[in-house]
């Protein structure tokens, strides 16, 4: 055929300029492909096959509705690391950053004010009548809420006549009470100033479940061997009590500002840590399943567990490690609890979250609380999805602060406003 | 098969004793193996003494003998006390045993004849149905939830659908779930009414109370359920004309069964042992409302009936107990201000509502002035809660979801709840 036909060596001079008017002035016109598009198999024993499947699935996934896109994403079981957020594993806390690519902000964010600042003062002067900042709530009320707690305290502590509890029971028998008595009464104190509260839920031991994978290792063993695969984990919490709303809670910081935060990097593998692999059903479960209509979450509470004491840790100089150990409870459990917000809503790996989502934690052992919060701007972590992915979660929080000194002949001694100040306007937290 | 005599008979003895009532036994034996199941006990060999006799035993011999008798020793007391190998003194080498036998009512009592048996030993007369002033509380709109129905409802789904990754919750938790979300929307209502901000929950309290009934002496002990305790006591039900009549009622016996059927008998107890669970000085010293869950003990299963005469026993014992405390422990003919304890039992989906009112604490004689109680039991808050739908021969006889709910019980909880802050 090249030889019939005789290609001009030089083109014409006298070609008409925009010989083809049609083309200058009308868009490309999207004419109809005469042929399907060019694809690669999708059954071929081929890595373009592969690829495709993968992504014909993701596809799939997010075409579904909520529902199915949580079962097609914890359909399949596989061995995953199961991360406790109470573990007695040393510096837990950037292990868990780097897990979940979290940045610790030490403090809180500024809509709290850091009432810890001034404990050493407040004690000593005068009731803080005319000082008192939480903003909405007026002094006498502040004044009902501080005598509720200090009420509270005895009840549990001094009035109430308890027997010894059983063996590493101690925690549920004293703190447990005290704790489901402060959230109750705190929150229908402030129902009238917190209009979420009215319509929230209030959980006693609920569950929160979450699956992500991030990162991938090489197998180095078995028939798949050389073969990349992705690391999986399974969060499985219980908190004490927590709070469930129907509007979620404004953001702490704009997504932008968290592409600078620094999130520590572990090159060594998560079983060094110790962490330890298991296989069962993968769960997202924020408290409640996806009809409840409290789909956002404001606030959970949890208790240390019964092996967990200071003093002991400072006999044995580990002192830093009760800070760390409580940090580690935190951004575990408020990422699984955000993240399953977060899924609940239709975000997942591939279709990232548009707007952050935020919650509160308190962490206390009956004297001591430590407050934290979480805001969860990517849930995009596994390998395929995170190579280009500036964004990081932030987590802010505090050291453990005592609420009261003791309890003696009927009193509670030295009760910190500035704790209960932060207890109120935690609760307070509101669009 | 005999057993060497050398061999684990101590083991055998042990475990005779040790009974599980079908519950996991904790084992904490490290320093002897024990097997998986108690073994039954097994009578050990009669001996016998004939006066006279030398009985020739292996003890000299320092090992068995074939036809030699088994030496008996003196009984070895260790001179230090050890708690892990104590064994407590018979009843009557106790300090505080008693002749006389106390009966005493727990929160594991199964009492046969139930609520009537329940009623004779409170002295209490009997009028079914709620008060109808108590339930007009909940009439109002001011004393509403808003979106009262639609949230009952998404509470009673979150508690029966919802609360867990299973399919469904099992009935302890989802009873529980129930009644903390019940509560929970009732307490929300503080912001309009700010008197029930002068009240607090207790649970695990322990809960002592005696009387006098006839020659025999009772007593309502244990920890029993959720406590809703008040710092000002509860406005009476009935006024003094009621009470009055109350007194020409006759107590209903059961002969031949005694009414002290089904309480446990003690010879070792303390007299006069009256204890609210608190100590002097509490800020909420008046009883508001008992919650009782059906299934709240693994250990006991009760019947309605048993259930219901629960409730009223440990209502009069913490209405008792406040009685005691404010007017002393001689028994009083009439009490200037009866006291009122409610009590709300659940099992997930019925209900009974309870109003007792402590009018007398002179419990010995039959006649005179009695206590009031006021029961409407099983109220249905819901018909069904399937997961899915019941088809029988391909017609859905009843739907999945929620079905058959009834707003009049949860107005009568909400009722119960607003008592004395309205």
């Amino acid at each position: 055929m090249a030889a019939r036909t005789r290609l001009p060596l030089l083109f014409p001079k006298n070609l008409p300029p925009f010989r083809n008017q049609r083309l200058v002035h009308t868009d490309a016109a999207a004419k109809e492909p005469a042929y399907p598009p060019v694809v690669p198999s999708l059954t071929a024993k081929s890595k373009s096959a592969l690829r495709r499947q993968v992504e014909e699935h993701v596809q799939k996934v997010c075409a579904s509705p909520v529902e199915e896109k949580l079962a097609l994403i914890t359909r399949i079981q596989r061995e995953k690391y199961v991360v406790y957020p109470q573990t007695f594993a040393r510096n837990a806390d950037r292990w868990y950053q780097h897990f979940t690519k979290t940045a610790y902000i030490p403090g809180l964010p500024e809509k709290f004010t850091l009432g810890q600042e001034h404990t050493g003062g407040e004690e000593g002067s005068p009731p803080a009548a005319a000082q008192t900042t939480v903003p909405g709530i007026e002094n006498d009320a502040f004044a009902d809420i501080r005598s509720l707690v200090s009420r509270v305290i005895l009840q549990e502590r001094w009035h109430l006549k308890k027997r010894r509890p059983f063996l590493y029971r101690e925690q549920e028998h004293m703190v447990g009470p005290l704790l489901r008595n402060l959230v109750s009464g705190l929150t229908y104190s402030l129902a009238k100033y917190n209009p979420l509260l009215p319509l929230s839920s209030l959980d006693f031991n609920p569950q929160v479940n979450f699956y992500w994978r991030r990162g991938q290792r090489i197998i180095p063993k078995g028939h798949r061997r050389r073969h990349l695969e992705p690391t999986r984990f399974q969060i499985d919490d219980r908190p004490h009590s927590q709070i469930r709303i129907t509007q979620q809670l404004p953001q702490f910081a704009p997504l932008e500002a968290c592409y600078d935060a620094e999130v520590p990097e572990i090159t060594l593998a998560p079983n060094v840590m110790p962490m330890f692999r298991k296989q069962y059903d993968n769960h997202i479960f924020t408290g409640a399943k996806l009809p409840d209509p409290a789909r956002y979450g404001h606030t959970q509470f949890h208790l240390v567990p019964d092996r967990y004491h200071r003093d002991r840790m400072a006999r044995k100089q580990q002192s830093d490690q009760v800070e760390v150990f409580l940090r580690a409870n935190g951004l575990a459990s408020l990422f699984a609890w955000t993240g399953a917000q977060a899924m609940y809503q239709g975000f997942w790996n591939h279709e990232d979250v548009t707007r952050p989502f935020v919650s509160q934690a308190v962490i206390t052992d009956g004297q001591f609380f430590s407050f934290f919060c979480y805001q969860l701007n990517t849930v995009a972590l596994s390998v395929e999805t995170d190579a280009n992915n500036p964004r990081k979660n932030l987590m802010w929080g505090t050291e453990s602060l005592r609420l009261y000194e003791s309890v003696q002949d009927g009193e509670v001694v030295g009760l910190n406003d500035g704790v209960v100040k932060l207890l109120v306007q935690f609760l307070m937290n509101q669009p | 098969m005999a057993t060497p005599l050398f061999s684990p008979t101590v083991l055998l003895k042990d475990l005779g004793r040790m009974s599980t009532h079908g519950q996991a036994r904790r084992h904490f034996a490290v320093s002897r193996s024990l097997p998986a199941k108690a073994l039954p006990a097994r009578r050990p060999r009669e001996r016998v003494e004939i006066p006279g006799l030398e009985m020739v035993t292996y003890g000299d011999r320092m090992h068995y003998v074939p036809g030699l008798a088994k030496p008996v020793y003196p009984q070895w007391e260790r001179d230090y006390k050890d708690p892990g190998h104590y064994k407590a003194p018979p009843a009557h080498h106790m300090l505080l045993y008693k002749g006389k036998p106390c009966y005493v009512y727990n929160q594991r009592t199964s009492a046969l004849e139930g609520v009537p048996q329940a009623l004779w030993l409170t002295k209490a007369k009997l009028i079914s149905g709620l008060p109808p002033h108590l339930l007009s509380l909940a009439e109002s709109p001011a004393n509403q939830i808003p979106d009262q129905d639609e949230r009952v409802q998404n509470a009673i789904k979150h508690a029966r659908f919802w609360d867990t990754t299973e399919e469904r919750p099992c009935k302890e938790k989802y009873s529980n779930t129930l009644l903390s979300n019940l509560l929970h929307l009732c307490a929300t209502l503080q912001s309009r009414h700010t008197v029930i901000g002068r009240r607090i929950l207790a649970e695990k309290y322990s809960l002592a109370a005696t009387w006098k009934r006839g020659e025999d002496l009772f007593q309502v002990r244990g920890q029993n359920g959720l406590l809703y305790n008040c710092m000002d006591p509860l406005p009476e039900v009935s006024g003094k004309q009621e009470v009055g009549d109350t007194a020409h009622h006759v107590l209903e016996t059961f002969y031949p069964v005694s009414p002290s059927i089904d309480l446990q008998k003690v010879h070792v107890y303390e007299e006069e042992v009256n204890c609210s669970g608190f100590r002097e000085g509490y800020p909420y010293p008046h009883a508001h409302t008992l919650y009782f869950q059906e299934d709240g003990d693994v250990n006991c299963k009760l019947h309605p009936k048993q259930f219901r005469a629960k409730m009223v026993m440990f209502a009069f014992g913490n209405a008792l107990a406040r009685a005691h405390s404010l007017y002393g422990t001689q028994p009083q003919h009439v009490l200037d201000r009866p006291i009122t304890v409610q009590a709300v039992g659940t099992n997930g989906r019925l209900f009974q509502f309870l109003v007792f009112q402590l009018n007398t604490t002179d419990l010995s004689g039959d006649d005179g002035i009695k206590n009031q109680v006021w029961l409407d039991e099983d109220v249905e808050l819901y018909d069904f809660a399937k997961l899915r739908p019941l088809i029988k021969k391909k017609q859905v006889k009843v739907p999945a979801g929620l079905e058959g709910y009834k707003p009049e019980t949860f107005r009568k909880f909400l009722s119960l709840y607003l008592h004395g802050a309205v």
